[in-house]
């Protein structure tokens, strides 16, 4: 078993036109999918991450502090760090997540156990 | 840490909806979700907090509540929805009314306020396991003090829903036909009634119970029957009020100061009539009268627990008006069809009840009752009668009874006339739709 970062970005500004069944919906989606992963014991943990924060680059030497970022649109929202048998397995429970049926996406990525 | 500006601006970022996150649907939207989700838990936790920081801070407690809640689904997508929902809101919801409160005390120096709180931080453990014996007393608290008579009699309904039903304002204005800007004003009166008046949150004591009950008596009475009255459109939301009074007079009748002949009668009759609601109306939406109804359709779990508390309201000398509602529902519950229900006992019933009340609408039904004993004519002559008390000549059930007399004694034209009269007396559509029919059928005899 890998393990497996599941970055996700965007999807917000179709979720903020939704109408409350719509919304309700999605988030209905999104509790089942979670316990989907949780029941097949997939999951390792998971979490919102707030708006904003700050980029931090080298300028001539100098620590130059962007922010707060602001290009939310394609930002990371939140991940979920989960175990699967290789990278197709778990682009495949990825595909399950409902951001993507609201204009999300996912970026999946294998964390490098042994270097 | 150090300037109360900094204080201010966080108090502002815990309030602030983030407006891009992953789940960030505009509040107003997510409110919705809440109404219909949560609702019970946000009246639950709404009513431990106003106990915990008071009447002055009803307001707080709502805006509190819904913010956790909201947190809460959001958190909840990462993390999967806790096993105890609620208890979850409560402690989150609880930890920020006690931030917001701090943060003003350090603003405005309300110290005196802040001593009085407990540290509910360091009980948060202990909290959890006596979280359903003190929501359970928070919730009968709530319900006398929301059915206040010093409150206006048509707002009490509306605080009732708004603070223990989680209902919406404009849930609220749809299931009462009322526009979102009179509800909202309804709320506003009475809270400040009750801040005014400075009403305990408490359950009242001996002396002052039988007035006080009677009060949420008649609030839980009025919701129900509002919901269950055929309006405009089968609105969802109506039957959400027939389900929310029922759910109050179960707390109330559990509780031992509402374990009282009177609450049980209530309680007995809304589960016999709600045991009828889903046969109410045939596939196209129109109004079905008992005679026509699919008595097999009839809820016989609800129909049970009605009968249950039907026996149990026995105890004891009372004969309230519920009393003799619920007898009459009990009549036709266990009736295997309209015509061998025992009108005998269902006429007695209405008696006493017009006896107790003067009431025309009892008046009304009583003729309907006399008439399945002794004939239309009989009906007829009693209608008579019924149509010089007070409003009677408009209201359009007067007619359609009438008509439906004449019709069965052979008074075609009559009955014609007066199905005419009552379709210009409604504006219900059902009603319309219901009185064109017998019409149509008229003509075809």
């Amino acid at each position: 078993m890998s393990q497996f970062m599941l970055l996700i970005r965007g999807g917000d500004e179709a979720f903020a036109s939704f109408t409350p069944e719509q919304a309700q919906q999605a988030l209905q989606m999104f509790y089942d999918w979670t316990e989907k992963l949780r029941s097949e014991g997939r999951y390792i943990s998971a979490d919102r991450l707030k708006v904003g924060g700050n980029v931090i680059r080298i300028c001539q030497g100098h620590a130059v502090v962007d922010g707060p970022y602001a290009e939310t649109k394609e930002g990371v929202g939140g991940y979920f760090m989960i175990t699967a048998a290789d990278a197709a397995a778990a682009t495949e429970l990825a595909k399950g997540c409902p951001v993507l049926t609201y204009g999300g996406i996912i970026e999946v990525r294998e964390v490098a156990v042994n270097p | 840490m150090d300037t109360g500006n900094q204080t201010s601006n966080t108090a502002d970022d815990a309030r602030m909806d983030e407006p891009h996150s992953v789940l960030s649907p505009p509040s107003s939207a997510l409110n919705s979700v809440v109404d219909h989700l949560f609702r019970h838990q946000a009246g639950r936790v709404v009513a431990t907090l106003t106990r915990i920081f008071g009447w002055q801070n009803l307001e707080l407690a709502e805006d509190v509540v819904q913010d956790s809640i909201i947190k809460a689904m959001r958190h909840w997508a990462y993390h999967g929805i806790p096993d105890n929902p609620a208890g979850w809101i409560m402690q989150v919801a609880k930890n920020e009314a006690l931030d917001i409160l701090r943060r003003e005390r350090t603003l405005r120096g309300k110290q005196e306020q802040l001593a009085r709180l407990p540290d509910y931080q360091a009980d948060a453990a202990a909290d959890l396991e006596i979280l359903d014996n003190e929501l359970y007393d928070d919730q009968l608290r709530m319900m006398f003090t929301c059915c206040h008579p010093a409150i206006a009699r048509e707002s009490r309904v509306a605080l009732t829903l708004k603070t223990l039903g989680g209902f919406g304002v404009s849930e609220i204005g749809r299931a009462f036909l009322q526009s979102e800007t009179t509800i909202a004003q309804r709320l506003v009166r009475a809270k400040r009634t009750l801040r005014q008046m400075n009403v305990p949150f408490v359950v009242p004591e001996a002396d002052e119970l039988p007035t006080r009950l009677d009060s949420l008596l008649e609030v839980l009475y009025l919701m129900f029957n509002e919901g269950y009255s055929a309006h405009q459109g089968e609105d969802v939301v109506r039957h959400d009020l027939c389900a929310e009074a029922i759910r109050l007079a179960t707390l109330l009748a559990r509780h031992p100061t509402g374990d009282l002949p009177k609450v049980h009668a209530l309680l007995a009759l809304m589960l016999l009539l709600a045991a009828r609601l889903d046969t109410r109306t045939d596939e196209a939406g129109d109004l079905l009268l008992l005679d026509e109804q699919d008595r097999s359709g009839w809820n016989q779990r609800m129909m049970g627990a009605g009968m249950s508390e039907l026996t149990q309201s026995a105890q004891g000398e009372e004969l309230s008006q519920y009393h003799l509602e619920a007898g009459i529902a009990a009549a036709h519950a266990v009736a295997p069809s309209y015509a061998a229900t025992d009108w005998r006992r269902v006429l007695i019933h209405y008696d006493l009840l017009l006896q107790m009340t003067g009431s025309p609408v009892v008046a009304l039904n009583r003729a309907v009752a006399l008439a399945m004993l002794d004939g239309p004519a009989v009906g007829l002559e009693t209608l008579s009668e019924v149509r010089r008390m007070v409003g009677m000549e408009n209201y359009y059930l007067l007619h359609a009874t009438c008509a439906e007399f004449q019709r069965q004694i052979g008074e075609v034209d009559a009955a014609r006339a007066s199905y005419q009269r009552a379709l210009e007396l409604t504006s219900s559509e059902p009603g319309r739709r219901f009185l064109q029919h017998r019409i149509e059928q008229l003509t075809k005899q």
